[in-house]
Formats: C-alpha cells, sequence, structure tokens
C-alpha cells in the first residue's frame, strides 16, 4: 500500500544547523505513527516539512505519493494539521474561530457539522459562542481538534497534542484519535510523552538529535511496551 | 480566481474583526476620525468664507477705483487697486501655498508689490486646528493610524503561533498578504470618505469632477503605498518592536526628515540672492531709466527729441500731447520691463527649487501625495506665479490706460500749472470715465488638463512606489514562514 505520508531519507537544515538527517519512514492510512523524541530532536521539523513549512536540504517529505515541495497546494489540501498549543484566535469563538479557518480551507460545514464535531471533542455548548481568550487550555485543544475532524482530511498531523492537558482529557484525545485512524486517516503525532505515544500508536519511531535511532511496533495484541520505550527514549537500551 | 478572492476577503474582515473587538483600536480610530472632521468641516467653513470673502473684497476694490471722482490722471496711478486670489475649490482639502504667499497685491505705478496677507489667523481660536488641513491630516497622521493597526498583522499571528496554522489550511503567502493589504486599504478607503465629500463640495463649487476625484484617488494610493509597506515590514521582520521602530523611523523620514532635507538640498542646489541685495540691484537698475516723474530728466532726452520730430514742432510746450504725460508711459514700459526681468528670473529660480525639493518625492511618497495634491488642486507654486503675472498684467494696463489718458485728456500747459490755484487744480483733473481702463480681474484656477499635465510627475512617482512595494510584498509573501 501507498504510504500517505512518507519521509524518504529527509534532511533538514534550520538556521544553517541540521536538524533532521536522513530520516525515513512512512504512514499508511489507518495507522497512527508517533514520532517520539526529546526537546530539539527535531520532531517538529518534521511534523512542518510535511506542511511546506520547511523546505528540505535534501530527501523529501511525501504525501499521497508526491513531494510537498512539487505540489504543496495539493498537500495542504489533504492534510490537517494539529499545532501545539491549540494556537487559535482569543479574541474569537470556538465557532467563529472553526468559521474562519474552515472558510480559509475551502471546506464545507454548515453549524450543525460544527456543532457536532464539537460535541464529539466534548466541547460544552454553553462555552461555544465564548470567546477563546476565556478557555482552559484543554478546551482550547478540543477546538483545535474540532478543525481537524471538520476538515475531514485523509492525513492528520498532531504537533504535541496532548501537551498540558489533564489524564481524563487524554485518555479522551486518545481514543479520539485511535477512532479517526479507524476511519482510514493516515496521523503523524509528534510527541515527548511515552506513554500517550504507547497508548495509541502503531508505530513509534525514536528520534536523536535528528537522526532516527529506533523503532517500536504494535504487537498483534495489546500495545506497544512502554517500558523497553521509556529505556529507549532515556538511552539506556534501543529496541 | 474567485477561490482566492473569496479567502482574500475573509482574512481582510477577520482582521476588521480584530480591530473592531480591540479598545484600543477603537480609541485610536475614533481620534484620528474625530480629527479629520474637525479639519475638514473647518478648513471647508474657512475657505468658503475665504473665497465670498476675496470675491466680495474683489468687487469693493473695483467700484471703490471705478467711483473715484475726477482726479489727475497720475494721482490715480499712485491711488492704485487691490487684486484678490480666490482660492481654488479643492483649497477647502488642500490650501497649499495658499498660507504663505499672500492673496493679494496691491497694484499702483512703477512698483511690482509682494503679495501681502498671508495667512496668519493661524491657531487661537480653535485650539491649532486651523494649522492642521484635511491634506495634511491624510499625508501625516493617517499613516500613523494605519502604522498603529497594521504593523501587527502578520507579525502578531507568528507571536500568536497562528502563522503556521493559517498556511496549512492551504492559504498561500501571497493570499495571505493580499488580505492583509485589503483589510488596510479598506480602512484607508472608509477614511477616505470625508476626503469625497470635500471633493464634492469642490464640484459642486464648480470644480472639474475629474480633479476632483483624482486628488482622492491621490491620497488613496498614497495610502495604499502605505498599507502594502506596512504589511511587507510585517510579514519580513520577527517581532512586532522592530516592525513597529522600523516603521516609526520611515514614518519620520517621510513625513518630517525628507521634506526638510529636500527644501534644504533646493536651497543649496538653487541659492537665492537675499531680499535686501535683490531690491538694492533692482533699484539701482531703474534708477538708471530716470525718474518718470520728472519730465526734464535726462534719460528722457530721446524720447522728447523723437517727438519734437513726429509732430515738427520746437518746444513740448507745441506738442498737441502731453508731454509729461508720455514720459509716464514711456517711464512706466522701461521700469515694467527691468521689473518682469527680475520678477520672472526670481520666479524661474522658485520653480527650480521647487522641481529640486519634488525630485525628493522618489525619496518620499509623502512629497509625492503632496505635490500631486498642490498640482491638481490648482494650489500650487505655477498657479500663484500665474496670479502674479495676471495681477502684474492688470497693472501695467490700467498704469498704462491711465497714463495714455494723462496724454490725451490733459493739456500740457493745465497740467504743469496745476498747482497754481484751486481752480488750476481742478482743471488738472479728468473725468470719472476715464477710470473704466481697469480691467475686471476674477483669478481662476489653471484647467483640469493643465493640472493633470502638472502633476503627471509625482503622479508617477506614487505609481512607482506603489508597483514596487506590492511586488516586493509578493515576493516576500511567497517565502512566507511561521
Amino acid at each position: 500500500m501507498t504510504a500517505a505520508l512518507e519521509a524518504v531519507n529527509l534532511t533538514v537544515e534550520r538556521s544553517k544547523q541540521t536538524v533532521l538527517l536522513d530520516v525515513s519512514f512512512g504512514v499508511a492510512p489507518g495507522e497512527v505513527y508517533a514520532l517520539l523524541g526529546g526537546n530539539g530532536a527535531g520532531k517538529s521539523t518534521a511534523l512542518l516539512s510535511f506542511l511546506g513549512l520547511l523546505t528540505p536540504k535534501s530527501g523529501s517529505a511525501r504525501v499521497q505519493g508526491r513531494s510537498v515541495t512539487d505540489d504543496l497546494t495539493a498537500a495542504r489540501r489533504v492534510t490537517a494539521y494539529l499545532p501545539e498549543a491549540a494556537t487559535l484566535y482569543e479574541h474569537l469563538s470556538a465557532h467563529e474561530n472553526l468559521a474562519y479557518f474552515l472558510s480559509l480551507a475551502k471546506a464545507a460545514a454548515d453549524r450543525a457539522a460544527v456543532d457536532r464535531a464539537l460535541d464529539r471533542v466534548g466541547l460544552q455548548p454553553e462555552a461555544r459562542d465564548k470567546r477563546l481568550g476565556s478557555y482552559s487550555k484543554g478546551m482550547r485543544q478540543k477546538v483545535a481538534i474540532a478543525l481537524a475532524l471538520l476538515r475531514d482530511t485523509p492525513i492528520l498531523l498532531l504537533d504535541e497534542p496532548t501537551s498540558g492537558l489533564d489524564p481524563v482529557a487524554i485518555d479522551e484525545f486518545n481514543t479520539l484519535v485511535r477512532s479517526l485512524a479507524d476511519d482510514d486517516r493516515a496521523i503523524l503525532m509528534v510527541t515527548h510523552d511515552v506513554y500517550g505515544a504507547c497508548q495509541v500508536a502503531d508505530r513509534i519511531g525514536l528520534l536523536r538529535k535528528g537522526e532516527l535511532v529506533g523503532g517500536f511496533e504494535r504487537p498483534a495484541e495489546g500495545r506497544i511496551d512502554t517500558e523497553a520505550v521509556h529505556a529507549a527514549f532515556a538511552g539506556r537500551t534501543v529496541a | 480566481m474567485s477561490w482566492g478572492s473569496s479567502r482574500v476577503s475573509t482574512i481582510a474582515t477577520a482582521e476588521w474583526r480584530l480591530w473592531m473587538r480591540s479598545k484600543s483600536a477603537i480609541a485610536a480610530l475614533l481620534a484620528v476620525v474625530l480629527i479629520i472632521a474637525a479639519t475638514s468641516v473647518l478648513t471647508a467653513v474657512r475657505f468658503t468664507e475665504e473665497r465670498q470673502e476675496r470675491a466680495h473684497q474683489q468687487e469693493v476694490a473695483e467700484e471703490t477705483f471705478l467711483s473715484q471722482p475726477a482726479r489727475h490722471p497720475h494721482r490715480m496711478v499712485h491711488y492704485g487697486h487691490y487684486v484678490f486670489r480666490t482660492p481654488p475649490p479643492l483649497a477647502i482639502i488642500d490650501p497649499g501655498v495658499d498660507s504663505v504667499t499672500g492673496q493679494s497685491i496691491f497694484l499702483e505705478g512703477h512698483r511690482q508689490n509682494t503679495a501681502m496677507f498671508a495667512d496668519t489667523r493661524a491657531s487661537a481660536n480653535v485650539g491649532g486646528f486651523q494649522t492642521l488641513s484635511p491634506a495634511s491630516v491624510y499625508k501625516v497622521l493617517i499613516p500613523l493610524l494605519l502604522i498603529a493597526l497594521g504593523h501587527g498583522v502578520f507579525v502578531r499571528e507568528r507571536e500568536a503561533r497562528t502563522l503556521a496554522p493559517l498556511l496549512a489550511q492551504g492559504v498561500s503567502g501571497v493570499t495571505l498578504y493580499a488580505g492583509k493589504v485589503l483589510a488596510l486599504t479598506a480602512l484607508s478607503a472608509a477614511l477616505l470618505t470625508p476626503m469625497l465629500i470635500m471633493s464634492l463640495i469642490g464640484v459642486a463649487s464648480g470644480e472639474a469632477a475629474s480633479v476632483s476625484l483624482a486628488v482622492v484617488a491621490a491620497y488613496g494610493a498614497y495610502l495604499l503605498v502605505w498599507s502594502a509597506l506596512i504589511v511587507l515590514m510585517s510579514a519580513a521582520l520577527r517581532t512586532r518592536g522592530v516592525v513597529l521602530g522600523c516603521l516609526v523611523f520611515v514614518w519620520l523620514s517621510w513625513s518630517l526628515i525628507t521634506p526638510r532635507l529636500a527644501v534644504a538640498s533646493a536651497s543649496a542646489a538653487e541659492p537665492s540672492p537675499g531680499k535686501l541685495e535683490t531690491d538694492y540691484q533692482l533699484k539701482a537698475d531703474l534708477r538708471k531709466l530716470g525718474d518718470g516723474h520728472n519730465a526734464a530728466d535726462p534719460a528722457f532726452n530721446a524720447l522728447k527729441a523723437n517727438l519734437l520730430a513726429e509732430y515738427d514742432v520746437d518746444s513740448v510746450e507745441e506738442l498737441p500731447i502731453n508731454f509729461r504725460g508720455a514720459v509716464a508711459q514711456a517711464s512706466e514700459a522701461d521700469l515694467t520691463e527691468v521689473m518682469n526681468e527680475y520678477a520672472e528670473r526670481r520666479m524661474a529660480l522658485e520653480i527650480r527649487q521647487s522641481h529640486h525639493a519634488n525630485g525628493f518625492g522618489w525619496l518620499s511618497p509623502t512629497l509625492a501625495v503632496s505635490a500631486a495634491s498642490r498640482h491638481l488642486a490648482g494650489v500650487d507654486l505655477e498657479t500663484h506665479h500665474r496670479f502674479l503675472r495676471e495681477a502684474e498684467a492688470v497693472r501695467f494696463d490700467f498704469v498704462q490706460g491711465l497714463n495714455k489718458s494723462h496724454v490725451e485728456e490733459l493739456s500740457y500747459a493745465d497740467d504743469i500749472h496745476r498747482n497754481q490755484s484751486a481752480e488750476a487744480s481742478r482743471r488738472a483733473r479728468i473725468s470719472p470715465e476715464n477710470w473704466s481702463v481697469l480691467n475686471e480681474f476674477r483669478f481662476q484656477p489653471a484647467t483640469a488638463d493643465e493640472r493633470f499635465g502638472a502633476a503627471k510627475a509625482p503622479i508617477s512617482m506614487l505609481t512607482v512606489w506603489l508597483t514596487t512595494l506590492i511586488a516586493v510584498g509578493v515576493f516576500a509573501s511567497r517565502r512566507l514562514k511561521p
């Protein structure tokens, strides 16, 4: 099966420093792939490369088989992006934020569809017309996830999606991500949350100083072994 | 295309929504709207009154001259006459050089007086608003408002990290740039409404619709230059403080520093001799031509000889014309030629200085729009010079008309004996019918075509500024990164 997302020998420089070096991996439709790494490992750089917001020095980031740099518009049309810390507009309400972003994405969604998405992510109806300035981080994250849902794209890019969420919200989010993957979406998630990654991912790639230094795969039954990943993450062993 | 353009308007609308929800933006907007309204109303009222007052004074001056009783013709030459430069209808937007050049001239024989009564009733009675014109508000204050509201259009997105999600929706950097520029342009257009109303008042007062709208369009282009620059800087620079600092520096440079530099450079490149020096030199040159009041001045010996030969007589007493009048007539023609030479030299120098200073429009669009506005509104230096020339033509015609009456209507004998008795003095007067030599003077602005012609260079400068900034903005926005 053609990978929905594919990094092919991807090397990226930022401010004249190599932050990704010869990284290769793929994410198939229906699969959740977690790129795991510490601060500065190059996780977000990989994600931004798939959005065409960074240009590879060599290699390529490919979306549905085509290099992002060759057809940026097509890549962005099929990709929904959930930024770290759910960066949305604080002076707008949830409804207004979603209407604005969906209008820019040319995604058709009426008010009922928006409310269904907000129901699905669990944002209380009474909060939906209040400005995001009064929202908690978790509530903002829900709006951002709703946006990703409403874009209804086959590919989701999630940047530290559970950062700052409480444990209940993390569980809800992970459940949601799994259900989205079950709808045949390809999901690339970058995170430093070992537990969360093991809970939701089908495969995990371990990034260290810009290089992919290890990988884990969900067994036929159960989840990826958190202890093994944690040990590899901490540099004790690499599975 | 509609796909992109609808995104552009969506982005612009979002920007407006942000401004409308910001108390500081609303406060700044209201303050500027109040200033525009105050200056527009005050300038409109002031110049409407000025137009009526100067037109009225012109009529009064003419009536006063024509209603003078019988007098010696040369007394009427020195009694003199006033001409007034009625401001054009668009002076309610841009008073131009009106406030510094003077608006009326006293016309009399043997002298070219300077224009006087430059506006000095400036500020006290209305808290300083009279020193501001709508043109100066649009040139200097509105860009500050655009900077205040617009400097963050991109850098705010970058700081709030909303730029990446925006681009991730498939919106190109160019579309974002266009949307942000459209937001500022729409704001500028809204702020131009009072100027549009004033230009329509100008049309109602007899101004050509084409030039009236062109003035508004010139300011529209100028504000678009600012909008394009503000969005470009916001996109290209990384932090809000740097963007704001750079824009304020550009504002200072365009609005305050470059205009002064232009004036200083023009003065250095085309130095003008001092007034005292010029007046001294002129007086010396005029003195060489003889004293027209003294028919016995040797400077008029040739004239005397020619007239005696022409009429085949032996003395001026035998001439069928008044020799003193003939001397006054010839003297006036000679003096005027020299005075015109000096005046033309001074005006040519002023025009060269003006062109030199206007060339700085390539460095400052504020200077370019100022020049375009003055030319289009008919309040430029060239118009003032035309007023001086037309006033001089009126002066020369009525003085020589009176001198002609002096030659033909008053006998030489009566003239030279006029101080011997009251009766002799009475005989040396001529009928008031002779005062009709005075031509009616109604100063008119140049035609629309002439004004468009004069404004061509600064309009080209604005066009180049606008095209360049938009091109650079599009180029930079193609490489937009979060």
